[in-house]
C-alpha cells in the first residue's frame, strides 16, 4: 500500500474511515460562528474520496432540506470526475463524517457547489498523475474520458479510477486550483436530472425524523408557558406522574417533560400538570414600528457614496416613504423534532435540522459531555427556510434520554411550531430620495430597522447613494428566514421605484433600464421579462393591475412582472400571473432551479398577501394553519419562469432573490389596479382611496 | 386511563386487531401501532392534508378520524398505493413532474390526488385547485402538483 499523506492528523480521524483509495480534503465557506480556533478557515471541513471500487463520495458539511442539493452536488463532482452521477455518493449531515460545518443559512450550492468541483478536478488530476506516472508520461499525454484515464495517443491503454484508487491510501489538502471542464464540454452539469430520493418521497419511504423507530423508544411533550418572556413559579406534576403510560415526569428547573409510552399518553399528561408562571414585561404590539424606531441603534454603514444630503437638498423632485412588513413564520410542513439516543459513552441525535454541527455543540453543552460523545445526525428535513436552526428540540430529547435511559422523541406539535419558533424580523424601511428635473435619480436614502441589510443594495445607478441598517428591540425572537430581510428591502426600493416612476409620469421598466446603464446582467433579466410579457409602454395607475419588480439575493438576480385582480367589494387581492425572468451563474440542474424559483414565488406570496404573526400580552395568537394561513393551490398564479445562462459564473443563491421580488411585484400591480400605495406587508384586503 | 377494547381494521389489504383506544387517531394508530410512517403529522387539525389517506376510496384527514370510525372499512395508505413494485401512475406523474421539494406533503398530495381522480378523471385546473386546496406545501410545488394530476389523468385514461 502507497501511503501517503499531508495531513497526518487527519488521517486517523474517525471521519474519514478510510480503507484505501485516494482521499482530497477541501475547506467551503468561512467556519461557523462559535467554532474552535482549530476549525479555522484553512481547516478542511469536507471531504472527496475516490474508493478502490471507482466510486467517488463527497462529504460537504450542509444538509439537504428540499433544494435538491445532493443531486447537484453529484453532478458538480460527476463532471469534473467523467464518472456517471449515479457512482458520486453524496453524504451530508452526519456529524461523524466531518470535522465542523460551514454556516450556511443559504446558497449552499453556491458556496459548496464550486468547492466540490474544484475538489473534484484536483482528485482528477491526482488520478491523473498516478496514470502517468505508471506509463512514464507527461501529464499533458494522459486523458480523463468515461470514468477512465488513458494514454491520449493509445486510448485502449487505460485504468478506470478505481483500478488508480487500488493500493492507494493517498490523503491530499486541495491546494493549487485544478483546471475545470470548459462549460462547452460539459455533459453532466447542464442537464435535469431527477433527484435520486424521488421514489422514496411518492412511497412514502423517505425516513423524516418521526419516522425513526428505535428498540424501546419512548415520546415525550416539554411544558410550554403561556406566553414570552415567562418563569417558572411553582408547579405541581402528580398528577401527571401517576397517569398510565407515563413513563416519568422530568423536572430541571425550568424545563419540564412528560416522558411516556406513547404520545398522545404523554400530551394528556402534561395537561395535568399545574404550573404558576410569572409574567415578564410585554412589549405592545401596537406599538411595533415606533418600538422599532425610538430603540434603533446603527449597526451598519452598508452603502455610503457622494453627499446625499446635498444631492436631496438641491433636487428638483422629492419622494419620502415608510414602508412595513409584519413578524413571519417559517411554518415547515415538518415540525421541529429529534430523537436521542444513548450508545455506550456517546449520546446519537437523529434530528430535522439545518445545522447538525450547532446541534452537536448545543446538546454537548447541555449535558455538560465533549462535542466528541455526541453525534447528529440530519435526517431528511420536511421543510427548514432557516428556521430549523434552533436546536431546543434536540437539547431536550438529549436530557430526556439521560433520564430515562431509553431512546426518547420528541416531536412539536403545529401549535408550537408556529408559537414557540423564532421569526422572520418585522421591519421598517425608510427611503428618502431626490430626482432632477430630467427624472435621473440623484440620491438615494435609506434607513433599514431591525431586518438587516440584505437584498438592499440599490442595483440602480446614483451617485449619492447611503444605506445604514440599524438593530431594534424587537418584542418577538427572531432569526433567519429565507432571504432574511431581502424581501423587506427589495419591497421598499421597488416600490418607492415604482412610485417615482409614476410621479414623473415615466414607464417603470423604462425608468429602471435608464438607471441599470451600469449594470448589464440586471437590464437584460429586466428586458428578458419585459419582452416575454410583452410589455408596453404605459404609466401607472392603468387600472390593468400589472406590477414590475427586481431583486437580488447572493448572487442571483430577477426581475418579475406580477398580473393581478382586486376584488372590489371584499379589496381580496388574487395573484393571476407572474412572469420571473432570472439569472444566477451556472446552472447545474436547470429543472431543479426552475423548482426552487417556482416554489420561492408561490412561499412570497404569503407574507405578501397574508402572512403576519399576531402576538397580544405576549401569547402568539397564530398557532394554527387557520390562524396563519399559508398559500394555497388556490393562491397559486400561472408561473412563467424564464432562466438566462451565464455559465461564466459558479452557480449562485436559489430561489431567494424570486421569493424577494414576488412582494414588490405584487404591490406594484395593486396600485396599477387600484391607484392606492399600499406600503406595508402583508398587504390583506386593500382598500382603494 | 383504560385501555381500549379490540378493534379490527384492514389497511392496505390486510387485516389488523389491535387493542387501542376507540377515540385514538387512524393517523396514530398507522404510523405507531403499525409502522406505515408514509402518512405524515402536520397539524393535527385536519388543516394541512399531510396525513392524507382514502377510507372506502374517499380522501380523509386521518388526524381528527378516530380510530374507531374506520372499523371494519378498507383503509389505503401510501405504502399500499404501488402494486408489485410498480408505482401507481399518480406517483409516476408527481416523479415525471418532480411534483416536491422537501417532500413531506408529497405522501398525502399522492393520496388527495388518487382520490381526485377516481371522483373526477377529467379534472380542469381550477377543479384540482379547489380538490386540492386542503392540501398545504409550504415549498410551494403547487404548480407541479397540479402539472402532475394533469399527467395521471391523462395515463389512467389510456
Amino acid at each position: 500500500m502507497t501511503d501517503r499523506s499531508d495531513t497526518p492528523g487527519l488521517t486517523r480521524r474517525e471521519f474519514l474511515r478510510l480503507a484505501g483509495g485516494v482521499v482530497v480534503l477541501f475547506s467551503i465557506g468561512a467556519p461557523e460562528a462559535g467554532a474552535s480556533a482549530a476549525a479555522s478557515l484553512s481547516e478542511p471541513n469536507a471531504w472527496l474520496a475516490i474508493g478502490e471500487d471507482g466510486n467517488a463520495t463527497v462529504f460537504a458539511p450542509t444538509v439537504e432540506v428540499g433544494q435538491g442539493l445532493r443531486i447537484s452536488l453529484a453532478q458538480m463532482a460527476a463532471e469534473e470526475l467523467s464518472l456517471s452521477p449515479d457512482m458520486v455518493q453524496v453524504i451530508l449531515g452526519d456529524t461523524d463524517r466531518g470535522p465542523s460545518e460551514v454556516n450556511l443559512a443559504t446558497g449552499a450550492l453556491s458556496t459548496i457547489g464550486a468547492s466540490v468541483r474544484r475538489a473534484a478536478a484536483d482528485a482528477r488530476e491526482l488520478l491523473a498523475h498516478i496514470a502517468a506516472d505508471r506509463w512514464a508520461v507527461e501529464r499533458a499525454q494522459v486523458e480523463v474520458r468515461d470514468g477512465r484515464v488513458m494514454l491520449a495517443a493509445a486510448p485502449e491503454r487505460s485504468f478506470s479510477l478505481g483500478e488508480l484508487a487500488k493500493g492507494q491510501r493517498l490523503v491530499r489538502r486541495s491546494q493549487q486550483p485544478a483546471p475545470l471542464k470548459p462549460s462547452a464540454a460539459c455533459e453532466v452539469i447542464g442537464r435535469s436530472l431527477p433527484r435520486s430520493d424521488g421514489r422514496s418521497h411518492v412511497t412514502g419511504g423517505a425516513r423524516f425524523v418521526a419516522d425513526i423507530r428505535l428498540p424501546n423508544m419512548v415520546y415525550a411533550r416539554v411544558l410550554r408557558p403561556p406566553c414570552l418572556d415567562a418563569s417558572l413559579v411553582r408547579f405541581d406534576t402528580r398528577a401527571a406522574a401517576v397517569q398510565p403510560g407515563v413513563i416519568a415526569v422530568v423536572e430541571e428547573g425550568d424545563f419540564i417533560a412528560v416522558v411516556a409510552a406513547e404520545p398522545e399518553r404523554a400530551e394528556r399528561a402534561l395537561r395535568s400538570i399545574q404550573a404558576t408562571w410569572e409574567e415578564g414585561e410585554h412589549a405592545p404590539m401596537s406599538a411595533l414600528y415606533q418600538t422599532l424606531r425610538s430603540t434603533a441603534k446603527l449597526e451598519e454603514r452598508v452603502a455610503a457614496s457622494g453627499d446625499v444630503e446635498a444631492a436631496l437638498a438641491a433636487a428638483r423632485h422629492g419622494f419620502s416613504a415608510s414602508y412595513r412588513t409584519a413578524f413571519v413564520a417559517h411554518a415547515p410542513l415538518e415540525t421541529h423534532g429529534a430523537v436521542a439516543a444513548l450508545e455506550g459513552d456517546r449520546v446519537v441525535v437523529y434530528a430535522s435540522t439545518q445545522r447538525p454541527f450547532a446541534h452537536r455543540r448545543a446538546v454537548a453543552e447541555a449535558l455538560d459531555m465533549k462535542p466528541e460523545r455526541v453525534r447528529v445526525i440530519a435526517t431528511a428535513a420536511g421543510g427548514a427556510f432557516g428556521g430549523k436552526d434552533a436546536a431546543d428540540v434536540s437539547v431536550a430529547a438529549a436530557r430526556l434520554a439521560r433520564v430515562v435511559g431509553r431512546p426518547v422523541m420528541v416531536v412539536q406539535t403545529r401549535e408550537e411550531e408556529l408559537a414557540w419558533n423564532d421569526f422572520r424580523p418585522a421591519a421598517l424601511v425608510d427611503v428618502r430620495c431626490g430626482a432632477a428635473a430630467d427624472g435621473r435619480l440623484l440620491a438615494w436614502d435609506c434607513d433599514i430597522f431591525n431586518c438587516g441589510p440584505r437584498g438592499s443594495a440599490l442595483l440602480y445607478d446614483t451617485s449619492n447613494l447611503r444605506i445604514r441598517s440599524y438593530r431594534c428591540a424587537s418584542p418577538l425572537p427572531q432569526g433567519p428566514w429565507r432571504g432574511n430581510g431581502g424581501q423587506a428591502n427589495s419591497f421598499a426600493r421597488e416600490v418607492h421605484l415604482d412610485h417615482i416612476a409614476g410621479e414623473l409620469g415615466e414607464d417603470p421598466v423604462a425608468y429602471r433600464l435608464r438607471h441599470l446603464a451600469q449594470d448589464d446582467s440586471m437590464a437584460r433579466v429586466v428586458r428578458a421579462a419585459a419582452q416575454r410579457y410583452g410589455w408596453q409602454d404605459r404609466v401607472a395607475p392603468t387600472g390593468l393591475g400589472v406590477g414590475f419588480a427586481c431583486a437580488s439575493d447572493g448572487g442571483s438576480i430577477v426581475a418579475e412582472i406580477a398580473e393581478v385582480e382586486v376584488e372590489r367589494t371584499s379589496g381580496a387581492v388574487r395573484v393571476r400571473r407572474v412572469i420571473a425572468a432570472y439569472e444566477g451563474g451556472l446552472v447545474v440542474n436547470p429543472d431543479g432551479l426552475r423548482n426552487q424559483i417556482e416554489g420561492a414565488i408561490v412561499m412570497g406570496l404569503g407574507p405578501t398577501l397574508r402572512e403576519a404573526v399576531r402576538c397580544e400580552q405576549g401569547r402568539i395568537l397564530t398557532r394554527s394553519f387557520a390562524s396563519y394561513p399559508i398559500p394555497t393551490f388556490l393562491d397559486t398564479p400561472a408561473l412563467d419562469v424564464t432562466i438566462l445562462p451565464n455559465p461564466d459564473l459558479p452557480p449562485q443563491a436559489g430561489g431567494n432573490a424570486a421569493l424577494c421580488a414576488i412582494a414588490p411585484a405584487v404591490a406594484n400591480a395593486v396600485f396599477d389596479a387600484t391607484g392606492t400605495r399600499f406600503r406595508e406587508l402583508p398587504l390583506g384586503r386593500v382598500r382603494a382611496g | 386511563m383504560a385501555s381500549g377494547e379490540k378493534i379490527t381494521i384492514r389497511v392496505n389489504g390486510a387485516e389488523y386487531r389491535l387493542e387501542v383506544e376507540r377515540s385514538r387517531s387512524l393517523l396514530s394508530v398507522l404510523r405507531l401501532e403499525l409502522g406505515l410512517t408514509g402518512t405524515k403529522y402536520g397539524c393535527g387539525s385536519g388543516e394541512c392534508g399531510a396525513c392524507t389517506v382514502l377510507v372506502d376510496g374517499q380522501a380523509v384527514r386521518s388526524c381528527v378520524t378516530p380510530i374507531s370510525r374506520v372499523e371494519g372499512r378498507p383503509v389505503l395508505t401510501i405504502e399500499g398505493l404501488a402494486r408489485g413494485g410498480e408505482l401507481h401512475p399518480v406517483q409516476e406523474a408527481f416523479l415525471q413532474a418532480e411534483a416536491f421539494q422537501c417532500g413531506y406533503c408529497t405522501p398525502g398530495m399522492v393520496m388527495g390526488a388518487v382520490a381526485l381522480l377516481r371522483a373526477n378523471p377529467s379534472p380542469t385546473e381550477l377543479e384540482i385547485k379547489q380538490a386540492m386546496a386542503g392540501h398545504l406545501c409550504r415549498c410551494g410545488v403547487y404548480p407541479r402538483v397540479v402539472k402532475a394530476i394533469h399527467l395521471a389523468a391523462d395515463k389512467l385514461r389510456e
